[in-house]
């Protein structure tokens, strides 16, 4: 097993666009490091580097302090560099047992593929999560049939079953729940006494403190510091990570008022149920923002889709007092709901089409026919400015932003229609600290214009910091309301795991470190 | 992620749809042709349906690993041509055999390079097949302006009347097909082949040699078209250039009615030699049926599209109940 593997002064281009100009990276065996930058900072390009995925146009990588080059990601592979991938680098048609071994399938004398041994290695695997999965996961069950944080273990199991020296955790903890992170925390902690390198890339600061031991620091494509974590505290690392310190203002704390109670109620729902629903019934007033938590999958998407009238539903839905029943999300649009949803991949926007017609998607019948184009542009650039979207025109491709202006594109496109009501699924998922906190003033600005969201977020940091109230989705019903005093992360934490008698202490299971 | 009890039946066996259509149509067959199973008559009817078969096979290959191979016609008509005119009517065996293996090498060649085009070059496989089907079709026709030639009698009969224990000779060859993609599909190239047609970007970052294997369905299937090639003409006797041209649909139509999906990534053998034989059974009941054979291509057409929608078909039924 190599010792140490070291990257210095890499250069990387994707044509014009430099994602790289000077990264630094040293990683030894027994070591976590966290690998830390806002989005665009180009960390996802330094650990595709490492991993072979792209060649570079310029630096060195050292292994054991010997020049190396990974021409693909089978030679790095072949170094032991192991990858889990933040997009999921798995074959939704084949079998768990199938993705996890693919490449590596063990043969038996005709050269077919063990399945016994294949069986008995990913059961072994899928050990090492036990207790964290929902249902039953089978090595024979399809891979697309499998929620999000499965496919993402999955993943995990994926890149540690060859047994490398150094494996890279690209963003692999924003689709787990906190029991499974706790998981992972417990096995990143043996594989670092096998004697493992493990590279850590990770929005979550929370997380970082409680892993890493060392921190590489990436602004703009430049490693701009690097340390050991307990030299540091979260405020000067985000300052190396955004420069000016004055972004990282987080709403926190204020404008919890009760007041907004006091406004007419913008949506009531009784008795909702769907698969996965039960029974939901809450009310939400004009300006408030209302948070929704939990463990992932709990329903909490199913609630938005099924306001939004993208899914079925029973039981009623009132607006302004005015019963909808919506068939279809054009006729919660007509009525002035938005919906974020959670992929913005995948249902929010068209990647290779232009910035300015992703904005305009929902809005385009406003501008008559022919487009005015002319106004289209004027109020794209307009709405463009309002979010602080930095492009490089209107016209560019959407695949050219970095995923925090993506995502901005994608609440953009919505606000441009003037929304009543907005239900966000989990916007702020792999967004960097300096977006989410422009987007966290944004939230409270709509707010106090007298809007009224919905807001699901997988970070519990973020609910408690940010909503006026939360509610605790478990197993498909509302486990508890938190708001003043009872609004704490303990609070929430306990509720989603379905503790709803306050907070448990069994709940925090090796949280304190 | 809801799946529903038919959702997860057919992904877990994509050829239950064939086998469906298969039996339907063997019953409808057997009612119109109660004699259908008689020896002489099976094996007359296997021996028009293997050439189909061996094709539908190869083309299955290509779109399970994601692509699509249109000029497949066009390599049948090059070893009917080669066949028909460098053995000829009075041709020994031996030169037979010597042109049977320059029909195999012809359709590896064929295949390798829509391989080239199509996983090197990374052209659109539809594109570049339709494209090469003219190539080879014309080569076809250069070699054999107008119809003609052919094989001796004695080979033609050797494929036509051999029928061990009493089977048709088709049986046992899709038996071994069978058996080989058995075997094939337990091998490591038979998952990459899944990976590379299911997800090719994940399957490279897998390290899945995804150029190598999208270019090999391509060989794999030529090398089909080449054997469909020396199976049509040991069937007719006589070479003709235009004999591929109807073929490469009845193929796709066998790979859909078999159940595999069009986008590459699920499917098998099986599934689409039993759509291969369902899709021939379909024709000889339209002409059981006193049907004017017109009316076949417009048939055939059908199943194609009902096919297709039919996933879409049963989805919208369940949303509507729902």
């Amino acid at each position: 097993m190599a010792e140490s593997l070291s990257a210095r002064n890499i250069v990387k281009h994707y044509g014009g666009v430099v994602a790289l100009s000077d990264g630094n990276l040293d990683v030894n065996a027994r070591e976590v490091v966290a690998l830390i930058g806002a989005n665009g900072s180009g960390k996802s390009t330094m650990s595709k580097v490492i991993n072979g995925v792209v060649v570079l146009d310029g630096g060195q990588l050292l292994l054991d302090g010997k020049p190396m080059q990974f021409s693909s990601p089978q030679a790095a592979k072949k170094m032991g560099i192991a990858t889990v991938f933040q997009e999921l680098s798995l074959i939704p048609q084949m079998t768990v047992a199938e993705n996890i071994w693919l490449t590596r399938e063990p043969l038996n004398a005709f050269g077919s593929v063990d399945r016994k041994t294949v069986q008995a290695r990913t059961e072994e695997l899928l050990s090492l999560f036990k207790g964290t999965f929902k249902t039953d996961l089978r090595p024979d069950a399809p891979v697309a049939s499998l929620p999000p944080d499965e496919k993402q273990i999955i993943e995990i199991l994926k890149a540690i079953s060859f047994d490398p020296w150094m494996i890279i955790l690209d963003e692999a903890t924003a689709s787990l729940d906190s029991r499974q992170v706790e998981r992972l925390f417990e096995l990143v902690r043996q594989w670092k006494g096998q004697g493992k390198a493990i590279v850590f890339v990770s929005h979550r600061m929370e997380e970082i403190f409680r892993i890493a031991d060392k921190f590489s620091v990436l602004r703009n494509g430049r490693t701009v510091g690097a340390g050991m974590m307990k030299d540091i505290n979260e405020k000067q690392l985000v300052k190396l990570m955004i420069e000016k310190e004055s972004v990282f203002s987080y709403i926190r704390g204020e404008s919890k008022a009760d007041k907004k109670q006091a406004t007419e109620v913008c949506i009531e729902v009784k008795d909702l149920s769907t698969d996965l629903l039960r029974d939901i019934s809450f009310k939400a007033h004009k300006g408030e923002l209302v948070g929704i938590g939990g463990l992932r999958g709990q329903g909490q998407r199913d609630l938005l889709l099924s306001l939004f009238g993208d899914i079925h539903y029973s039981g009623v839905v009132k607006l302004f007092d005015n019963e909808v029943k919506f068939k279809h999300p054009r006729d919660a649009m007509k009525l002035g709901l938005a919906l974020v949803p959670g992929d913005r991949a995948k249902e929010g926007l068209l990647y290779i089409r232009s910035i300015l017609e992703n904005l305009m998607l929902p809005s385009w019948k406003q501008y008559g026919t022919p487009l005015k184009l002319g106004k289209a542009k004027q109020d794209a650039t307009q709405a463009g400015a309002s979010l602080n979207l930095k492009m490089a025109g209107l016209g560019e491709p959407v695949s050219s932003l970095s995923g925090g202006n993506a995502q901005k594109v994608v609440i953009g496109k919505w606000l441009m229609r003037k929304p009543q009501v907005l239900l966000l699924d989990d916007p702020t998922k792999g967004v960097d600290v300096g977006t989410k906190a422009e987007f966290y003033a944004l939230l409270t600005k709509l707010c106090d214009e007298g809007k009224t969201i919905l807001f699901y977020s997988s970070d519990d940091e973020e609910l408690v910091g940010l909503c006026d109230r939360v509610l605790v989705i478990h197993d498909g019903i509302i486990r508890a309301e938190l708001s003043g005093n009872t609004l704490t992360r303990e609070g929430l934490i306990a509720a989603s795991l379905g503790v709803s008698e306050g907070y448990h202490p069994d709940a925090r299971t090796g949280g304190a470190e | 992620m809801r799946r529903s009890r038919w959702d997860a039946l057919m992904s877990r066996y994509p050829s239950l749809f064939a086998l469906i259509l298969f039996v339907i149509s063997i019953v409808i067959n057997l009612i119109l042709q109660p004699n259908m199973f008689a020896k002489d008559t099976l094996n007359s009817n296997m021996r028009v349906f293997l050439p189909i078969i061996l094709l539908s096979v190869g083309q299955a290959i290509v779109i399970l690993g994601g692509g699509i191979d249109i000029s497949v016609g066009g390599i049948v008509s090059i070893v009917n041509t080669v066949l028909a005119t460098r053995v000829g009517l009075d041709g020994s065996p031996e030169r037979m055999w010597q042109f049977i293996f320059v029909s195999l090498f012809a359709g590896l060649l064929a295949g390798a390079i829509n391989g080239f085009f199509i996983a090197y070059l990374r052209l659109q496989p539809i594109i570049t097949t339709y494209a090469t089907s003219f190539l080879y079709a014309g080569f076809a026709l250069y070699i054999l302006p107008n119809p003609g030639g052919g094989i001796p009698a004695s080979i033609a009969a050797l494929y036509r009347d051999t029928t061990p224990l009493g089977l048709p000779l088709a049986f046992y060859i899709i038996a071994i097909i069978l058996l080989i993609w058995l075997y094939v599909s337990s091998t490591r190239f038979g998952k990459y082949l899944f990976a590379v047609g299911g997800k090719p970007d994940a399957a490279y970052e897998t390290a899945v040699p995804v150029t190598l294997i999208q270019f090999s369905t391509y060989v794999v299937s030529g090398f089909m078209a080449a054997l469909s090639g020396i199976a049509i003409t040991m069937l007719s006797g006589s070479g003709n250039a235009d004999i591929g041209a109807s073929m490469t649909l009845n193929s796709i139509t066998g790979v859909v009615i078999g159940g595999n999906s069009m986008s590459g990534g699920i499917g098998g053998v099986a599934g689409p030699v039993m759509g291969a034989i369902t899709l021939n059974i379909i024709q000889n009941i339209i002409s059981f049926a006193h049907i004017d054979t017109w009316w076949e291509t417009l048939v055939k057409a059908t199943i194609i599209v009902v096919a297709l929608a039919a996933p879409g078909v049963i989805n919208l039924i369940r949303r509507r109940r729902s």
